[in-house]
């Protein structure tokens, strides 16, 4: 494989993970925008523990993923006493305040960042991606799945039938800052080096674009969405500024043409019934 | 001393964000809409600016321009933008989906507009920072120790009076209450005689004029402009508004101050980053346990996206 | 006699100052068809909302099959046995029917079945159980729509499927016949006649006195928060308080 590709591929695979973080809470209808804060997380757990213990790269993941996890459940509780536009904000701060709180740690490199020792090889970030996908599709298709679907749609009627919504809300904040916190290691580890500045607000809001622009109806949604802006991009070779440029454009236009989403449920059953016209689809 | 050198700095800074955060408290207040490119057209009245008196006017139509009307003809860009946002966003949406407030697509739309502007602006320009020159640098007023410089109590004198304009225009004139009204309830609004549709684009202009003249003053105030300097006034502006409360014209006043003071105290006491902390973590503490702000009104902003 | 599956006895509820619910009781039989009336404003739906467990009442007591419920969350109440349906459809709009109906078997799941992809098994034995009691119904031609796509009238009875689904022994309508034009009663009527005769109890809010006179044996009347009639439906003719609330003092 070239550098190039393989260069490609393991940000695509971070990008995938960290869309899924984020895919997550959307599912359940809570949008966050600041998911740049809980992959900073998972980047300095990693290149800290790193540094400091010299742990094995699997406990390395491993241990970014329960940090991740473990913090996204604590901000859960706060953040959950917000609706709609506070929360957007809530999430956004919180994003801010994780940022300002490396640039003052002189222990976590401030501005300069930090270097890793250990790396990794692009294939640790295609098994992770490929884990974390179809962790994702499972989840989904589970009942726990439709109970984050039901809250989406009308939280008072998921709890009148029975679902446990505040468990399901919560749990998808800590299953999203788990898949930031892997998202975060995988990072740090791949480019071997973490600095601040790389987690600010703008990679917060692109990585929200990516799921809404994906579509937050079915599991691909993320996939499609992380894959799409990062891919054509490249594709079409452009300079870094052009670039963002023509995705604003994309995402303005997606909004008039298809605001649900590239990828929405009826596609998906229309291109089921295409591909397996003899199995009757009952979902 | 050095606390009220300190004070009268954090006011200074406040007096720029105030203007973008009752920009974003009238649209929130008013449409219920979070509107992300207010940071956007915050930057371009500065950019075009510049460029306007760096180069002229595009296709050889003058000479470089003088500052005033330079920044003129940016904050006329930055209504136009405006306007372009709500062609774009939010009246297509009322069309086509009934109450666009209920959905986060306005949101996201404005998300791309930011991108849009700025990533448009740095593709021209370049990322470097420009100075904007003016014949005021260096004009200030000491007391004692105090130093107090003119174009920014200009400035502030200038901030107060567009808010206290804009809430006597919201409070007594036929626009205002129009403006009001759809507020309350557009529906309402409607069933009493207030086109609607008509009242939206007022919003806007109101939105880009507020940005155009923060941008301006900010680039007479430190004689120079650069793509990213909307990013650092729109967060703090938003954490303004928020602490002010979400609707309210005179918190995002009070929020604005309260953001430029603290921030100058705590880059004065804890060193230049901890101001990113102490806005952010008063905001969150805030949206936590004070949802409505300062001065808010309850209803504004919960509706589920 | 049966036993009384519902109890309401002395429930009171205000909001800030006003006072929506005063002192109300009534009875609901195990296997009665009831029917719970009144003007505009009389505090049904809100009567609804506290027996749901939505509102928590200021005063007074619910007892579902014997069993006080008063602290039991909303959430846990359906586990019970009691389901409800809403005034305005609340079916999830992103969801499909079949979707819709299998979320209502959601309390009785237990933690395996929550962590079973039923949605990709093609022979999940949830999925089954809900395709059979849509069978059941004849609405079987809508299993894998969109919920937005169906009429009304469809809507409605998706709702309570989706209510039954919990195996509820007491069903709470709410205004179950509003909206729906004279074909579509006569066929919501005679759905929820079977459905009464699966053994569900029927507790139901509702406008269309002709259809409360058809389907419902007992009535409780409202009026301005308070119980003002509560016997059989052939006696609501000749009650005087019934007659004032609806027709005004003169009459």
């Amino acid at each position: 494989m070239s550098g190039y590709l393989s260069g490609l591929i393991g940000i695509l695979g971070i990008n995938i993970i960290f869309a899924y973080s984020i895919y997550v809470t959307a599912a359940t209808g809570q949008l966050n925008l600041g998911g740049a804060g809980f992959q900073a997380i998972g980047a300095y757990s990693c290149a800290v523990l790193s540094e400091m213990f010299g742990l094995s790269i699997p406990f390395l993941l491993l241990l970014s993923t329960i940090i991740g996890a473990t913090v996204g459940f604590l901000i859960a509780f706060p953040i959950l006493r917000t609706r709609g536009v506070y929360m957007v904000l809530a999430t956004f701060a919180f994003a801010e305040i994780v940022a300002g709180v490396i640039l003052n740690s002189d222990s976590l490199g401030g501005p300069t960042g930090l270097v890793l020792s250990d790396y990794i090889e692009t294939d640790v970030i295609i098994w992770s991606t490929i884990g974390v996908v179809v962790f994702c599709f499972y989840l989904m298709s589970t009942r726990i799945g439709l109970a984050m679907r039901a809250v989406h749609d009308d939280e008072a009627v998921a709890d009148l039938l029975g679902v446990n919504r505040r468990a399901v809300q919560v749990g998808a904040f800590a299953i999203g800052g788990a898949l930031a916190g892997l998202s975060g290691g995988l990072y740090a580890l791949y480019f071997g080096f973490v600095e601040a500045q790389y987690f600010n607000a703008f990679l917060s809001i692109f990585v929200l674009l990516y799921v809404l622009i994906g579509g937050t109806q079915t599991a691909w949604g993320a996939l499609i969405g992380a894959s799409f802006f990062t891919l054509v991009p490249e594709l079409l070779r452009m300079g870094d500024d052009w670039r963002f440029f023509i995705f604003g454009v994309i995402i303005v236009v997606m909004m008039i043409w298809r605001p649900e989403g590239m990828v929405t449920r009826q596609a998906i059953d229309r291109i089921t019934l295409k591909l397996f016209p003899v199995v009757r689809r009952h979902g | 001393m050095v606390f009220t050198q300190q004070l009268v700095n954090g006011l200074m800074l406040g007096s720029i964000y105030i203007s973008v955060a009752v920009a974003f408290t009238l649209t929130i207040g008013i449409l219920n809409f979070l509107n992300f490119t207010i940071p956007a057209l915050y930057m371009l009245a500065g950019m075009v600016g510049w460029s306007v008196s760096y180069y002229g006017l595009p296709f050889g139509l003058s000479e470089p321009l003088g500052w005033a009307p330079s920044l003129l003809v940016g904050i006329t860009c930055s209504v136009l933008a405006s306007l372009l946002v709500e062609r774009f966003t939010y009246r297509y949406f009322k069309i086509k989906h009934g109450d666009s407030t209920e959905h986060a697509i306005p949101l996201v739309s404005s998300l791309g507009f930011l991108l849009i502007f700025e990533y448009a602006i740095l593709g021209a320009h370049g990322s470097e920072t420009r100075g904007f020159h003016t014949p005021f640098t260096d004009l200030n007023w000491r007391f004692a120790d105090l130093v107090i410089s003119i174009p920014q109590v200009t400035s502030l004198i200038l901030s107060l009076c567009i808010v206290v304009g804009l809430s006597f225009m919201l409070k007594k004139t036929r626009i205002g209450r129009a403006l009001r009204a759809t507020a309350e309830s557009p529906d309402t609004a409607t069933l009493m005689g207030v086109e609607v549709r008509k009242i939206v684009p007022i919003v806007f202009v109101l939105t880009g004029l507020l940005c155009g003249l923060a941008g301006s003053i900010f680039a007479v105030n430190y004689s120079e402009v650069s793509p990213y300097m909307g990013d650092h006034v729109g967060t703090k502006a938003i954490a303004a508004m928020v602490i002010g409360g979400l609707g309210s014209v005179w918190g995002a006043i009070a929020g604005g101050l309260i953001v430029g003071i603290s921030e100058t105290f705590s880059i004065h006491f804890f060193g230049a980053s901890s101001a990113q902390i102490t806005v952010w973590g008063l905001l969150l503490v805030l949206l936590i346990f004070r949802p409505n702000g300062l001065f808010g009104h309850n209803a504004i902003g919960k509706g589920k996206f | 006699m049966a036993d009384p599956i519902l109890q309401i006895s002395s429930v009171s509820k205000n909001f800030g100052g006003v006072v929506v619910l005063e002192d109300v009781s009534f009875v609901v039989e195990a296997g009665a068809r009831h029917a719970l009336i009144g003007p505009n404003g009389a505090g049904k739906t809100t009567m609804f909302n506290v027996i749901s467990g939505v509102y928590q009442q200021n005063a007074g007591d619910v007892l579902f099959a014997g069993q006080n419920i008063n602290d039991i969350p909303s959430r846990k109440r359906i586990a019970l046995g009691m389901a409800r349906s809403f005034q305005n459809i609340r079916l999830m709009p992103h969801l499909s029917v079949t979707e819709n109906v299998m979320l209502g078997q959601h309390s009785q799941a237990g933690i395996l079945d929550l962590l079973k992809p039923i949605m990709v098994m093609p022979r999940a034995h949830d999925k089954e159980r809900a395709v059979e009691l849509l069978d059941s119904f004849g609405l079987e031609a809508f299993q894998g729509r969109s919920v937005s796509e169906l009429p009304y009238g469809v809507r409605k009875k998706i709702e309570v499927v989706r209510a039954l689904m919990a195996n509820p022994r007491l069903l709470l309508l709410d205004e179950p016949a509003a909206g729906l034009n004279v074909a579509e009663t006569a066929t919501l009527h005679d759905f929820l006649v079977e459905v009464a005769e699966r053994g569900v109890t029927l507790l139901l809010v509702e406008h269309d006195m002709p259809f409360v006179n058809k389907l419902c044996e007992t009535v409780t009347v409202m009026n301005f928060g308070r119980r003002i009639y509560d016997g059989p439906v052939s006696g609501l003719r000749e009650d005087k308080n019934v007659l004032e609330a609806y027709l005004g003092a003169d009459a």
